[in-house]
């Protein structure tokens, strides 16, 4: 059984029930995915709760570092969207954070990395699609459908374009879940067959753990570089459903 | 030996791996079973961060910023205001400073001035007493060369007659002789 092999890559994604919980014939158990997304907003919790106790002028580390963390997701948000993306903020801040944690959780050994279950990432994703999709109707009205058509291109390419940009669009949501659940899968998996190695070379295992701590390093950027990118491209998507035009 | 099997263990990873993915549903992320929990748990979490940031964090930490940014804009101009002080101050005594300067530059040009006319006025006034000295010395000096001119000429006089009347009788007179002297 892959699960008795001390070296299975996969086994660190089971779902293990905690507390089993059914509504209504429907399985809802508290897992071990459910707790480390506790585990994460409880970071966020923290980091916050200790950042603002003693709000000063002059903040201290704490405070410091729950203000860099806003000014850079709005700083972010601005650049992206401008001000119209104001409202929007609580949101993509919440995003941010909660995938960020969630990531940088997951990289502790025999934690569970709650981001690498496509379904969450999914989730996430087409609750954006659907969002952007709204608020780009709600805003421009049936205007919105010219982010299918680009300006300057020659009407008799439309029949090419107008499709891919469909196409485009709707991938949107698969290539943004996908791209985080993927490198979270790929960078735990290959991090345990590291460890794994270390581990059953014995004397012999310092050159895969040489491996493994690059590597290491490596999966902490990749884990602060998905929440970006995940939070980046959310703000793009918004941008365009703001302003269709650009 | 131990160690080949190991090694040869680690290479079919993939392979067990995928045995027994077949067996179940596969990877952990594809099992259906486990969606509905996860997008709860999911929903719940997430709810309960989007209000702690909306509601508690956002509006503090906002104000936090605004405030410093506030104190700083503040602190800014406030040293502005002070900075412009300065520099009128700085200003005002330079201006002090130059009119003094001009002022004792007027002094000493004016007082050289009066110490100038004054050494010239003395110097004429003196000028003008030693000429007049020098002219009535020169006057003196005439009248007393007259003088001894006059005396020497009746010393003549005197010892030209005594000389000549003991050699002749008829003794010119005065002014004959006086005459012939000169």
């Amino acid at each position: 059984m892959a699960a008795d092999n001390p070296i299975d890559p996969i086994h660190q994604f089971e779902i293990s029930k905690i507390a089993p919980i059914q509504i209504g014939g429907v399985d809802i158990s508290f897992t071990n995915s459910s707790l480390f997304m506790v585990f994460a907003i409880s970071a966020v919790f923290l980091l916050f709760t200790l950042g603002l106790s003693k709000k000063s002028i002059i903040p201290n580390r704490m405070q410091m570092l729950s203000e860099m963390s806003y000014n850079f997701i709005a700083n972010m948000l601005r650049d992206q969207v401008g001000d119209q993306g104001r409202a929007y903020f609580p949101f993509i801040f919440s995003l941010f954070l909660f995938i960020f944690f969630c990531n940088f959780i997951g990289l502790i050994p025999y934690t569970f990395t709650v981001t690498s279950h496509l379904i969450v990432t999914f989730a996430f994703a087409a609750l954006i699609f659907l969002a952007v999709t709204i608020i780009g109707f709600v805003k421009n009205g049936l205007g919105y459908l010219r982010i299918f058509y680009p300006s300057g291109i020659p009407v008799y390419l439309a029949p090419l374009i107008v499709p891919i940009e469909i196409i485009s669009y709707l991938s949107k949501p698969i290539s943004l879940s996908v791209r985080l659940c993927a490198n979270m899968l790929a960078g735990h998996s290959i991090l345990k067959i590291f460890a794994g190695f270390t581990v059953m070379l014995g004397f012999l295992g310092f050159a895969p753990l040489v491996f493994l701590v690059v590597l290491y390093a490596l999966e902490t950027l990749i884990a602060a570089l998905q929440a970006y990118i995940f939070t980046i491209l959310t703000c793009i998507y918004l941008n365009d459903a703001l302003h269709p035009d650009h | 030996m131990k160690l080949l099997s190991k090694i040869l263990g680690i290479t079919f990873i993939p392979s067990i791996v995928f045995a027994e993915g077949q067996k179940s549903a596969g990877l952990p992320q594809m099992d259906i079973s486990t969606f509905p929990s996860q997008l709860f748990w999911l929903v719940v979490t997430f709810l309960i961060l989007y209000v702690f940031m909306s509601k508690y964090v956002i509006p503090s930490l906002r104000t936090t910023i605004e405030e410093r940014k506030d104190k700083i804009l503040g602190d800014i101009n406030e040293a502005e205001a002070v900075n412009n002080q300065a520099s009128l101050s700085l200003k005002e005594y330079d201006d002090k400073l130059n009119s003094a300067s001009n002022r004792s530059s007027e002094i000493i040009t004016s007082s050289k001035e009066e110490s100038s006319k004054y050494t010239s006025d003395l110097k004429s006034k003196s000028d003008d007493k030693i000429n007049k000295m020098i002219e009535e010395s020169m006057n003196r000096i005439k009248l007393q060369q007259k003088d001894s001119e006059n005396q020497v000429r009746e010393a003549t006089l005197v010892a030209v007659k005594s000389i000549v009347s003991k050699y002749i009788e008829n003794v010119p007179s005065d002014d004959e002789i006086s005459k012939k002297l000169n």
